[in-house]
């Protein structure tokens, strides 16, 4: 008697416990907000996917600890749900699908690199679930009318737009320039943004060349570099490739009057690798930590820098400060739509306007952000900002000099 | 002319690093009858031991080339003796899949270890050249090239004049009669293995010389050695070398005449045309 009594005790026991455990969840997911995205955590391009990785997890944390997102007079938490893609563009596709039709998050946040922003586009276009992606710049991502994809990150066909501003106000102007860009959906729109406006400009173009993603061999390409004598090589492609562009260029003895890359200069990364043939590198950012730009949880760029390294351990670039401000569109947009229904978030994006830590967001027809980018090199093995929209900011180091006499 | 001069150039320089890298496949392929997968990663590893060895203890990565091969021999002998041996007679699928399998554990290992930054192993030398009339040669370039040659040089005496190499060639060619002779077969294929990964290890230590390591240059390499083994036949090591020098000078003059993009074709194309006129390869013996 008494056994079976303890039995049917620690039945209604389990039944009880096992009714909170019900309960809890259901009280908060009304109450959360669960953000889904899916970033290369592994694989050739994880060094880049990582600072989504750390943006989305630092902006969701603050807001968090200041008491989340103000939804209709109420507090909502915010969750993130996130994949590796293993930087794998369909592996990518198959988990934002499954976000948002098995894990039922509420909205999306994107991963790194065009190529898989344009992919994983077409999920958030099919289930009608808005994503804010920060890593994809390619035009051809919004050239499509697409209605829930909008992109934090600079156009990309405007990624050269300030150099070439710099390199008409360079003495001597450069008497030729090469292109020479990867054969992936953003180093070509890069490419086709920048012909047209190095004819504007009135600069020469010598050498307009697309190489194979992921090449490692760049001395055929140098040695033409060379011997047509170019002034101002401009390279869009992936870091891996242009650490070997300037290892090689060194080793070959290459040293054009200027070269400029899209990206690893605003990286920390790109720096230590290369040490001190780093300098005289050009590069683009739409984001420098500065304290004018103000943001609403974070105080300002400044105070997201020294936050952002303290916990992480390494310096954000664009990309990160890209990504934090994907989270806070998300948020801002929620709370001017009082939803966090799909659809009316998606109109409120469409109509979002603030200042943020990355700069002020607001989309264009497309779902496109348009930033300025300021032109930055290193400087003895310091970032610096040398041109912007008012003109030469730092002095460039110009022309470059021979590697023997550096 | 001083562009094709230069041009030819880099490509018998990058060939030579070429041939290098696909030493140790082509061994492994042709004594053990496996196409190691993992190749490429053992390449990556070899190049993180060169980067550590010169990070930390200051050793220049040329003269740190006998301690990588040591390290990576031992490792290679006990991945054979331990695992590889247990499917060595097992239809290729098996290993294939083996060493895909350790491929994959190897390059994500490293990523925890190494995390993804890239690794460039930066000796004053690396960027300095040398002049030779109008071309212009990289000195870690060319000091890759000879270490090359060297080791395939050496390979090919120590595989046709010595006890251990012979025993090798035998055992490639009659297992049976092998035996019969008293070689222990377990130990002689851990002992090929080895020397594949060692080689391996080297070549992954000039490359990060001249190029960068990141724990995903594996698989690129894997493949770019594949093809030179096929192109240049896996009988001997001088078959390697001329493969690895032709597929360096091929994808250089298609880079400058018909562009950038086209030198993978190329590469690959030639791959089909040999697999299609000379299955054995261009120095490869003709069945």
């Amino acid at each position: 008697m008494s056994s079976r009594l303890r039995h049917a005790r620690s039945i209604a026991g389990a039944a009880a416990v096992l009714a909170a455990a019900l309960a809890i969840p259901a009280t908060v997911a009304a109450q959360e907000v669960v953000l889904g995205a899916s970033v290369q955590l592994t694989g050739p391009v994880a060094n880049t996917g990582r600072y989504y990785r750390d943006a989305y997890q630092i902006a969701i944390d603050k807001i968090n600890a200041a008491g989340g997102a103000k939804i209709g007079g109420q507090s909502h938490k915010l969750a993130l749900k996130l994949y590796d893609n293993q930087s794998d563009v369909n592996l990518s596709v198959r988990q934002y699908t499954q976000l948002v039709s098995q894990d039922k998050v509420t909205l999306l946040l994107g991963p790194f690199a065009s190529n898989f922003a344009l992919a994983d586009s077409a999920v958030s276009e099919k289930y009608k679930v808005p994503m804010v992606q920060g890593g994809g710049a390619s035009d051809q991502i919004f050239s499509r009318n697409f209605k829930y994809i909008f992109g934090t990150l600079a156009p990309a066909s405007n990624y050269f737009a300030s150099t070439i501003d710099m390199l008409k106000a360079l003495k001597p102007k450069p008497a030729s320039v090469a292109l020479l860009y990867a054969d992936d959906a953003f180093d070509v729109s890069v490419a086709d943004g920048t012909r047209p406006k190095l004819k504007e400009a009135g600069l020469t173009s010598a050498m307009d060349e697309r190489y194979s993603t992921n090449a490692t061999d760049f001395n055929s390409l140098l040695s033409q570099v060379k011997s047509k004598n170019v002034d101002a090589v401009l390279v869009a492609g992936h870091e891996t490739e242009i650490l070997n562009f300037v290892r090689q260029a060194k080793s070959l003895g290459v040293a054009p009057k200027m070269y400029s890359f899209t990206v690893g200069v605003p990286s920390e990364d790109f720096r230590k690798a290369l040490g001190k043939d780093a300098d005289y590198a050009f590069g683009m950012t739409a984001w420098l930590p500065s304290t004018s730009l103000k943001d609403r949880w974070f105080g300002d760029a400044e105070k997201f820098a020294a936050e952002y390294k303290a916990r992480f351990g390494y310096d954000p670039d664009y990309h990160a400060a890209s990504g934090v401000a994907d989270v806070e569109t998300l948020v801002q947009a929620m709370e001017d739509a009082s939803s966090t229904d799909p659809q009316k978030v998606r109109d409120a994006l469409a109509k979002v306007k603030f200042d943020s830590l990355y700069g002020p967001i607001a989309f264009n027809a497309h779902g496109q952000i348009d930033l300025p980018q300021v032109v930055i090199q290193v400087q003895n093995g310091k970032l610096a900002e040398v041109y912007g929209a008012k003109g030469i900011v730092t002095q460039p180091q110009y022309p470059m000099p021979a590697w023997s006499a550096r | 002319m001083d562009l094709l001069a230069q041009v030819v150039a880099n490509g018998v320089l990058l060939g030579g690093l070429y041939a290098v890298m696909a030493l140790g496949l082509a061994l492994v392929w042709g004594v053990l009858n496996i196409v190691n997968l993992a190749h490429g990663a053992f390449i990556m590893l070899g190049g993180y031991a060169a980067w550590h060895l010169y990070r930390l203890a200051g050793i220049d990565p040329f003269a740190g080339l006998p301690i990588v091969a040591i390290v990576m021999f031992a490792a290679g002998y006990a991945i054979q003796r331990g695992l590889l041996n247990l499917v060595v007679r097992a239809p290729m699928f098996n290993t294939l899949l083996i060493t895909f399998g350790l491929e994959v554990v190897f390059t994500y290992c490293a990523q925890l270890a190494f995390s993804a930054d890239f690794r460039t192993i930066n000796p004053p030398y690396a960027g300095s050249n040398v002049a030779l009339g109008p071309v212009t040669l990289p000195v870690a370039r060319l000091a890759a090239f000879a270490v090359a040659l060297a080791l395939t040089v050496g390979m090919w005496l120590f595989l046709l004049h010595t006890r251990l190499g012979r025993a090798i060639r035998a055992t490639a060619q009659n297992l049976v009669a092998a035996r019969l002779y008293g070689v222990a077969p377990r130990h002689l294929y851990a002992v090929t293995f080895g020397l594949g990964v060692a080689l391996a290890g080297m070549s992954g230590a000039l490359y990060g010389t001249v190029s960068q390591v990141n724990p995903y240059i594996g698989a690129t390499l894997t493949a770019k050695s594949f093809a030179i083994s096929i192109i240049g036949g896996l009988d001997s090591p001088l078959g390697v070398i001329v493969g690895g020098l032709f597929l360096g000078i091929v994808e250089s003059l298609t880079t400058l005449y018909v562009g950038p993009t086209y030198a993978d074709v190329a590469s690959f194309g030639i791959l089909v045309l040999v697999l299609i006129v000379r299955p054995s390869g261009l120095l490869g013996r003709t069945a």
